[in-house]
Formats: C-alpha cells, sequence, structure tokens
C-alpha cells in the first residue's frame, strides 16, 4: 500500500541544512496496523507529511497505492489525498464554525459525490463512531474525545485506503485514549491500512508492527502480530 | 462547488462580525459615492434619442464681422439670424427642418377678475413634433398649412393644460394668450427628455431642468412680432422695430434639419456651404469662417452640457472607492491571516489550490454584494440629499435599472480586486505547518 525507497527529505535555509529524512525505506502492505515512534524530531511527522502527500521529498521513490506519486502537480496530489488517504490529527483539526454533518462532509464535497450519497456516507460514518444524534452540533460543543471521533468519521467517510494519524490520542486523557485506540483497531479489522504516529509506547505495542525511526532513519521494528508484508530498514537489510 | 463556497461565503459573515461589518461598510461607502456621481454623469451624458441621434442636425454658420475676429475662433453665437432660418425653413433639405425660438407671455383668465397665468415655450413649426417624436395626450401638432398661414393655433404641455382646463380635453376650446384668442389643437403627454437636447439654449429652466408650457406656430409669433424670450446676440446694432430685428445680422433662432441616413449629412453641409458663398455675394457673412454640423450628441459635447466638474467628481469618487478598495484589502488579509488552520485542513482533506482560491474569492464577493446592497441604499439617500440642492439636480440624480445594475457590478468587483491578494496569500498556506501547529 505504501513503499517509500531511499527516499530523502531535505529542509533548507539560507544558513542551515537539515536531513529530516535519508535513505529512509518502508513497505507497508494493505491492512496493516504500523505504529511509528521515535524521539521529537526524528523525522516521524515528516514522513507522515510525506505519506500524507502533503509534503514532498527531495529523492528517492514513493508509490501509494500502486501509484508513484514523485513529479505530481498539485491536483494529482490533492486529488489522491482526498481518494486515498484519511487524516487524524493530534488537535482534532474540526473546523470551528461548521457542525459535525458539515465537518464531516468537507472531503466528501472535494469528491464530488452527489447530495444523497454524501448525506449516507455522512450519517452512517457518525454511527460508526457513536455520534450519529449530535450531527448538528458544534465541535465546541463536544468533549475532546468526542471530537477526535468526530476527525476519525471525517477520514472515514471517503472510504479511504490508508488513514494516517498523527499522536491521535495525544490531547486525550487515558480513558478516552483507549476508546480512540479501540475504534481504530476495530477500522483496521475492517480492512483498513493505518499508519500511526505516537509517543506512547503502550499504544505503540497494541498495533501489529512497530516503527522506531531515528535521525531520519528507520533504526528498528517489532513485529507483535503476524503482518502481511515485511518492513525491513536500509541497515538491517544491509546487515 | 459554487453553491457550496456561496453557502461557505454567507456564513463566513457570522465570523469575525465586527471585521465583516467594517468591510461591507467600508465597501458600501466606496460604492454609493461612485454611483451618486456617475449617475449623474450617467444622466447628463446619456443620448436623449439614441435611434436617431446621429439624424438630427444642427447647422452653424458663423455670420459675425470681420472686425475682432481671429480666423480659427468659435462664432460669438450658436444660434442663427431670422433671415437664415427663414432660408433654411424653405430650402427643402433634409426631409425635415425646423426653427424655433422662446417666448413668454400670459394666459388671460376665461373668467373676469381671476389672475393671469404665465406662460413660456417656443415659437416652431409643425415638423418639431415629429422630428422630436414628441407624444400627444390629446390631439396632435398643427399643420404645415397652418404654418403656412400664421394660424393662431396652440399646443399645451399637460401641466399647463391641466393649470387651465383641468382634466378636461382641452381640443378645439379657445385660449387667450399674448393678446390673442389661440385654438387649442393638442396636448402634450409626459415628455421631459434630458438633457434638453431639442432646446438646450432656453429661457424656461437649464439644460436638463424645465418645460415648455406653450408651443405656437413660428411664423405666427413673428406675425405677432414675439420677442426672444431666450438669448439674442446682436454684433451691429439692428435697424429699428421689430421689422428691424428680422432683417438683421442678430442671432436668436436654433435650427434643426432631420435626414433619412446619417450619410445625408454631407448633402446638408454642401447646401450650407453653397448658401453662404451664395449670401456672401450679397455681403453677408465675412469671416469665411467654415460651416459645421453637429448631430445630437456632438451638440451637447460642442455646447459642454456636462461640466468638466461632474466628470472631476466622478474620477475623485472612483480614487476614493480605490481608498476603500485598500482598507477592504487590508481588513480581508486580517480575515484570512486567522483562516490559514482551516485552508490547511481543507487542503488535508483534498482541496486543491485553486479550491481554496475560488472558495475565499466567493467569500469576498458574498462581502461584496452585501456591500453593494448597503452601498445602494445609501447611493438612494446622497442621490435624494443632491435632489435638495438644485431644480437641475433634481432632474439629474436619479437612478435607474442600468446604474443599479451597475452598483452591483461594481461592488462585487471591488471586492473581488480587493480580495485577490489576500486569496492568494490564504493558498500559499502550508498545510503540513498549520495542521501540526494547531
Amino acid at each position: 500500500m505504501i513503499s517509500m525507497k531511499n527516499l530523502s527529505k531535505v529542509y533548507r535555509t539560507h544558513m542551515i541544512e537539515t536531513h529530516a529524512l535519508r535513505g529512509f525505506e518502508i513497505h507497508v502492505g494493505e491492512g496493516e496496523f504500523v505504529t511509528v515512534t521515535g524521539p521529537s524530531g526524528s523525522g516521524k511527522t515528516t514522513f507522515l507529511n510525506i505519506a500524507g502527500l502533503l509534503e514532498e521529498f527531495n529523492d528517492g521513490d514513493y508509490t501509494l497505492d500502486g501509484i508513484d506519486v514523485k513529479g505530481l502537480n498539485d491536483d494529482a496530489r490533492s486529488r489522491l489525498r482526498n481518494e486515498k488517504l484519511g487524516f487524524i490529527f493530534q488537535g482534532f483539526n474540526l473546523i470551528p464554525d461548521l457542525n459535525l454533518f458539515d465537518n464531516v462532509d468537507v472531503p466528501l464535497r472535494y469528491r464530488g459525490f452527489s447530495r444523497a450519497e454524501r448525506r449516507e456516507r455522512i450519517e452512517h460514518a457518525l454511527s460508526e463512531v457513536g455520534l450519529a444524534s449530535r450531527m448538528k452540533h458544534y465541535p465546541a460543543e463536544l468533549s475532546g474525545g468526542q471530537q477526535q471521533r468526530v476527525a476519525i468519521a471525517r477520514a472515514l467517510a471517503g472510504s479511504p485506503k490508508v488513514l494516517l494519524a498523527d499522536e491521535p490520542t495525544g490531547n486525550l486523557d487515558t480513558q478516552m485514549a483507549r476508546s480512540v485506540m479501540e475504534l481504530l483497531e476495530q477500522i483496521n479489522a475492517k480492512g483498513t491500512t493505518i499508519l500511526m504516529v505516537t509517543h506512547d509506547p503502550e499504544l505503540a505495542m497494541r498495533a501489529q508492527r512497530n516503527v522506531h525511526i531515528i535521525d531520519g532513519q528507520v533504526s528498528d521494528f517489532v513485529r507483535h502480530a503476524p503482518s502481511l508484508v515485511d518492513v525491513r530498514p536500509a541497515q538491517a537489510a544491509n546487515a | 462547488m459554487f453553491q457550496y463556497y456561496f453557502w461557505l461565503g454567507l456564513r463566513g459573515l457570522r465570523r469575525n462580525p465586527a471585521l465583516t461589518a467594517l468591510m461591507v461598510l467600508t465597501l458600501a461607502i466606496g460604492v454609493a459615492a461612485s454611483i451618486s456621481t456617475m449617475t449623474i454623469l450617467h444622466v447628463m451624458s446619456g443620448n436623449p434619442i439614441p435611434h436617431k441621434s446621429g439624424r438630427l442636425l444642427v447647422p452653424l454658420m458663423d455670420n459675425g464681422p470681420v472686425r475682432g475676429y481671429t480666423p480659427g475662433e468659435k462664432p460669438g453665437d450658436v444660434q442663427m439670424s431670422y433671415r437664415d432660418a427663414a432660408n433654411l425653413l424653405n430650402s427643402g433639405q433634409g426631409t425635415r427642418r425646423t426653427a424655433l425660438y422662446d417666448i413668454a407671455g400670459a394666459v388671460e383668465p376665461e373668467r373676469p377678475g381671476m389672475p393671469l397665468i404665465d406662460a413660456e415655450g417656443i415659437a416652431t413649426t409643425h415638423d418639431f413634433f415629429a422630428m422630436f417624436e414628441v407624444p400627444f395626450l390629446h390631439g396632435s401638432a398643427w399643420s404645415a398649412a397652418d404654418d403656412k398661414a400664421g394660424a393662431k393655433v396652440a399646443v399645451l404641455s399637460k401641466r399647463k393644460s391641466e393649470a387651465l382646463f383641468g382634466k378636461d380635453n382641452p381640443v378645439g376650446r379657445s385660449l387667450r394668450v399674448f393678446g390673442q384668442e389661440f385654438r387649442v389643437a393638442g396636448v402634450l403627454d409626459a415628455w421631459n427628455p434630458a438633457p434638453r437636447y431639442m432646446h438646450i439654449i432656453n429661457g424656461t429652466g437649464g439644460s436638463f431642468e424645465g418645460e415648455d408650457d406653450i408651443f405656437i406656430p413660428f411664423a405666427t409669433a413673428i406675425g405677432l412680432e414675439l420677442q426672444s424670450n431666450g438669448s439674442t446676440t446682436c454684433q451691429e446694432k439692428p435697424g429699428p422695430g421689430f421689422q428691424g430685428r428680422l432683417d438683421s445680422e442678430c442671432t436668436w433662432i436654433q435650427f434643426w434639419f432631420e435626414v433619412d441616413s446619417v450619410s445625408d449629412r454631407t448633402a446638408i453641409k454642401s447646401y450650407l456651404d453653397a448658401y453662404t458663398e451664395e449670401q456672401r455675394k450679397l455681403g453677408r457673412y465675412p469671416r469665411q469662417a467654415p460651416n459645421q454640423v453637429f448631430d445630437v450628441m456632438e451638440w451637447l459635447d460642442f455646447l459642454h452640457v456636462v461640466s468638466n466638474d461632474s466628470r472631476i467628481a466622478v474620477w475623485l469618487a472612483l480614487g476614493f472607492l480605490l481608498l476603500c478598495m485598500v482598507n477592504t484589502m487590508g481588513l480581508l488579509l486580517a480575515k484570512f491571516s486567522v483562516r490559514a488552520p482551516e485552508v490547511g485542513v481543507r487542503r488535508a482533506l483534498g482541496a486543491t489550490k485553486g479550491a481554496v482560491f475560488q472558495q475565499f474569492l466567493v467569500e469576498t464577493a458574498v462581502i461584496g454584494i452585501m456591500g453593494g446592497a448597503l452601498g445602494l441604499l445609501l447611493a438612494h439617500g446622497s442621490l435624494w440629499l443632491i435632489r435638495q440642492q438644485s431644480r437641475d439636480l433634481s432632474v439629474l440624480a436619479r437612478m435607474d435599472w442600468a446604474m443599479l445594475g451597475l452598483t452591483v457590478a461594481i461592488a462585487i468587483a471591488a471586492s473581488v480586486l480587493a480580495g485577490l491578494l489576500p486569496t492568494w496569500r490564504a493558498c500559499q498556506v502550508t498545510p503540513a505547518l498549520q495542521l501540526k501547529s494547531q
């Protein structure tokens, strides 16, 4: 589903050159639940942004669901993002002046679905996260856990192949975090590939595999359960 | 998607309501100022008879003396002498011809003891009514035979007819005016062309305001020796009495030709050249100044009916609108800068830069529509104030459908133009940066 080979990302200012990712290699199979861990500044978020087509990379190859994304223009990347990917963020990132229904509607609008299909998908997605009865509520009227559930509903409404989650439980208390994690596991069980960045070792252990990143490279991986596709860091493969 | 963006734009009005209100008000004031001045210019410079303005022609022949004349200078007056008017009326040139001059008198009441009623109007020929497409409420114009015979017939304006005869149809009734008994031939329906192109030089109002109460045959007025109530220019002292005035080179009559097609204008010019050449043999037209022919719009331009002040006022108002747009741009920059996180989210969820650009541009257009609506109200208010200033302005300061549409168009265009830079900047948001920073 996601395949990166020898990928590098360099941030340049007129004074400094920072290698956020170097020789980065990862392969994530369809239906996998992979967590990504690493210290602050290791390149986790850069990796997730590149995987989510929110940032471009300097060198290497990246194929998403069999599509080589290198050199795609902004329109094509946006379309691919809309069709193949769903995002969940630490800060929920709901649009505050839209109610839940309209928040979940945003990606579907860009997809060009009919009014009836949008309604059906929104109602279904909100039901899946247990918030069907609060469609007309605004984000500010919900708890953090509920807001994250809405964000998950928004990410799922377009039936994406991959869900990219950047510390989705980072702003939640333990109980809410556990509930969101259970929801993600249910979603994964239905076949959606999930790539989740987290600082929480307990959550990282719950995924099928955990990839550890240090200094922009995959330094280690741990398999917690049988996976469909092997994930091999460049150094490990060469060793 | 336009509908979606429009809906978002309407919702966006509620976001930062104070900032939104300020933008709407800024645009509204700019739009109102420019529309008010443009309305006046629009009415001033409008074509009062668009379908035939190119076929109604004014001849201008300079019959002034050589003394004090510098070749190339404008003629001392734009009217003509009685001798020339009479000759041109008999020339057979064009399909119709008419001469006119201002007259004024008092209508004597039917019952003794009642006060006299003033009546100002013009002495002209029956062709006047057909040439300028004057509408009739009752009766019709007098005939060519009445012109020839100098018949005592009159046509009244609707207002004067109602003042004299009430709502009744007065056609055929008698009217005692200029010390004579006249028969009413017709009553005009409402007719107030703006500007009063056929009678710009007049004694009954201004270029835009005023109305002629009474019309009588040109020959009748001459026969009754009615003096001109308008301007008269004499560069040499005329002979004694009314006949002296008729025989003089004094100019006090306005003249119009109507031709079948615009191309016939050349024939009129050739005729005038031949005519003045002929007159020179009789010792007239010593200046040898070239003759000129104007159509309606050229004539209005030649007489500076649209003042430079009005044009300057429009430029100043447009400058003010530009200032308002720059202010709106600043406010939009502030409004959109706090929306960067939303742009980041939308981009992450699949919006292209183009989609974000469209969304924000439609949002500025919605602000423009609101500004236009408020600007329209303010413009109506300012035009009402302008109308109170003078009778001329009371005719000019009236908005028509074209100006109404223009108001909305200007408001939307101004807001969209003001929104281009803020919208472009909104599109440059780096989604990854915004998503992490929330």
